[in-house]
């Protein structure tokens, strides 16, 4: 309580909130201690739903899906540096960035641009962003040969796979296998709606990554932004039986339930947490989910750290 | 004190909700230390007889009304509205109204929906229009209902300046005359915030700046959405106090006359 209400009265102090505030669901304290001449006594104290009444998530809070702004952007500099600055805010330790070419399919040229910003985005931002590399599995050579440079060794920490293609069809399967070889995650671009989107003709969905999943059974797949990605319920249930996809929470949607629901249909250390650009969507889903701290502590980077210690030398 | 302009009761007909009766959604409120909610009728944004859904949230809130403020559903162009308002207000104790025009397939701008806007207005009832009601990329098979463009808010709010417009779950209202300094519009619309971004683009600080915090309003889109995004919004938005304590509640008790 007294670090809240230092919090909302320190200039310094606002612009970085303690991680464990936010994780705790305090808001309601902190705006109460602000502005409420008495709390609401008794039946705040009640155990009631979205309580955490037990101990609060601890360890680091690694965001799986995040994205550094492409150099067109006259804004870029200040637009990535914001990124870090809401990262602060949220307590948000680690950012696992891609950039992406502003227009698809991206070509070799594109998505190689994209990887050298990503990389300087992990100079200008060393410990706090973790690099994605990004390419268009429909150059083959020219995307094995650049997985090879920056994760092989560059040190990112795995591949970015977008909607040139649909994820089961065989172009993609090359670089799967070097993922497999590298011991890397792919993030994979998903959404299942209900209708053709036409835009993204060849967009992979829950099912797709299920079905890649069974023919690479080795392969750690993270299925993206469940809340963002049309029917979320549809896709968890699509995954329940492909134990090697893990989904990502990120999106702008703020369904009430659909953490919870991800974590009953395919377990809770199959969710990673992330954001995808909507930072305080992403934080809040997690705050919100009916979850106890050690099962929100795996989702917020447990997991996703035991993703990325699976990496080979 | 914490007012949610945007929480609903009810069913959804295209997803299970949960917390959407009044004894569970006032102890996910507790959990969240919201002291009151705005409620509407979610089962009558797709009831034929929107009136049905009303007598449900109307009978859901007896005995709460310290907590639950009830607000009514209109469908401007289904037979008896004016007695469903009048019903609504003078003995459900409806203190205000949702407008669907994309749900319930009208015009904002149609001459029902002025009559509409006119009644409630006389009866010095606030009038909220949500933007939308779910995102549109998981919507179901069966329709396919956009959002209401803000373009047609802004000429709602030009038409009335009387009214008193509460505007929910939208996005964008920054690159529109809504949400720009100086519009010539009036100042009879408030914005909620729960689908505005705090950080990155910040629209919710850009609307203080060139509305003032007496237009944001906080909500959540309860049960529909977790709470916790938008009280997540409130704690890193970086904004004084008293513009916090405005947008919290002082607003919303100013024009719900609490």
């Amino acid at each position: 309580m007294t670090i809240l209400q230092t919090t909302l009265s320190s200039p310094q102090l606002r612009t970085r909130m303690s991680r464990r505030t936010l994780l705790k669901g305090s808001a309601g304290v902190a705006l109460g201690a602000m502005v409420l001449p008495s709390a609401r006594g008794a039946a705040i104290g009640q155990s009631a739903p979205g309580v955490s009444t037990g101990p609060q998530p601890k360890g680091k809070v690694i965001d799986c899906h995040a994205h550094l702004t492409h150099h067109s952007r006259a804004t870029w500099e200040a637009d990535d540096r914001k990124l870090i600055e809401a990262a602060d805010k949220l307590g948000i330790d680690q950012l696992c960035c891609s950039t992406l070419t502003p227009r698809w399919p991206a070509t070799a040229d594109g998505f190689r641009e994209c990887n050298r910003w990503t990389a300087d985005g992990m100079r200008r931002f060393p410990d706090r962003v973790l690099g994605y590399c990004y390419v268009n599995p429909g150059y083959s050579r020219e995307a094995l040969d650049e997985v090879r440079r920056y994760v092989g060794d560059r040190g990112f920490i795995g591949i970015k796979l977008y909607n040139e293609y649909t994820c089961t069809e065989p172009v993609v399967f090359p670089i799967v296998e070097l993922a497999i070889e590298l011991g890397v995650p792919i993030l994979h671009h998903a959404s299942h709606c209900h209708y053709f989107v036409e835009d993204q003709p060849r967009m992979s969905d829950g099912g797709h990554l299920a079905e890649l999943a069974r023919r690479y059974p080795e392969a750690m797949l993270i299925c993206a932004h469940i809340s963002g990605g049309g029917d979320w319920e549809w896709t968890i249930k699509a995954l329940r039986h492909a134990p090697n996809v893990l989904l990502d929470t990120s999106g702008s949607a703020t369904d009430e339930g659909t953490v919870e629901m991800a974590a009953a249909v395919v377990g809770v250390d199959r969710l990673v947490f992330g954001c995808d650009s909507s930072m305080t969507a992403g934080m809040g889903k997690i705050r919100g989910a009916e979850l106890s701290a050690q099962d929100k502590e795996k989702i917020l980077g447990g997991n996703m750290m035991r993703l990325l210690r699976r990496r080979k030398a | 004190m914490i007012i949610d302009v945007n929480a609903y009761l009810g069913h959804f007909a295209f997803r299970r909700l949960r917390h959407n009766t009044a004894p569970s959604l006032l102890a996910l409120m507790d959990s969240k230390r919201i002291d009151k909610a705005v409620v509407s009728s979610a089962s009558a944004i797709t009831y034929r007889n929107a009136q049905a859904g009303n007598e449900e949230v109307a009978e859901e809130v007896r005995g709460h009304s310290d907590r639950l403020i009830p607000f009514t559903v209109i469908n401007p162009f289904y037979a008896g509205w004016q007695d469903d308002l009048k019903i609504c207000h003078e003995e459900f104790g409806m203190v205000g109204l949702r407008l669907y025009p994309k749900w319930h397939n009208y015009q904002l701008a149609s001459p029902c929906c002025r009559e509409l806007v006119n009644a409630a207005t006389e009866r010095g009832m606030v009038i909220s229009i949500p933007i939308r009601v779910e995102d549109n990329r998981q919507r179901s098979w069966l329709l396919n209902v956009p959002d209401v463009p803000l373009e047609e808010i802004v000429d709602l709010v030009k038409a009335h300046p009387k009214a008193r417009f509460i505007l929910l779950n939208g996005i964008g209202y920054t690159g529109c005359p809504l949400g720009r300094k100086d519009n010539g519009l009036p100042s009879n619309y408030a914005i909620e915030l729960s689908r505005l971004s705090a950080v990155l683009a910040n629209e919710i600080g850009r609307l203080i700046t060139n509305l003032g915090a007496e237009r944001v309003m906080f909500g959540t889109g309860m049960p529909f959405n977790y709470p916790d995004p938008a009280l997540v919004k409130l704690e890193v938005l970086d904004a004084s106090e008293a513009d916090k304590g405005k947008i919290c509640s002082q607003n919303a008790m100013t024009w719900l006359r609490l």
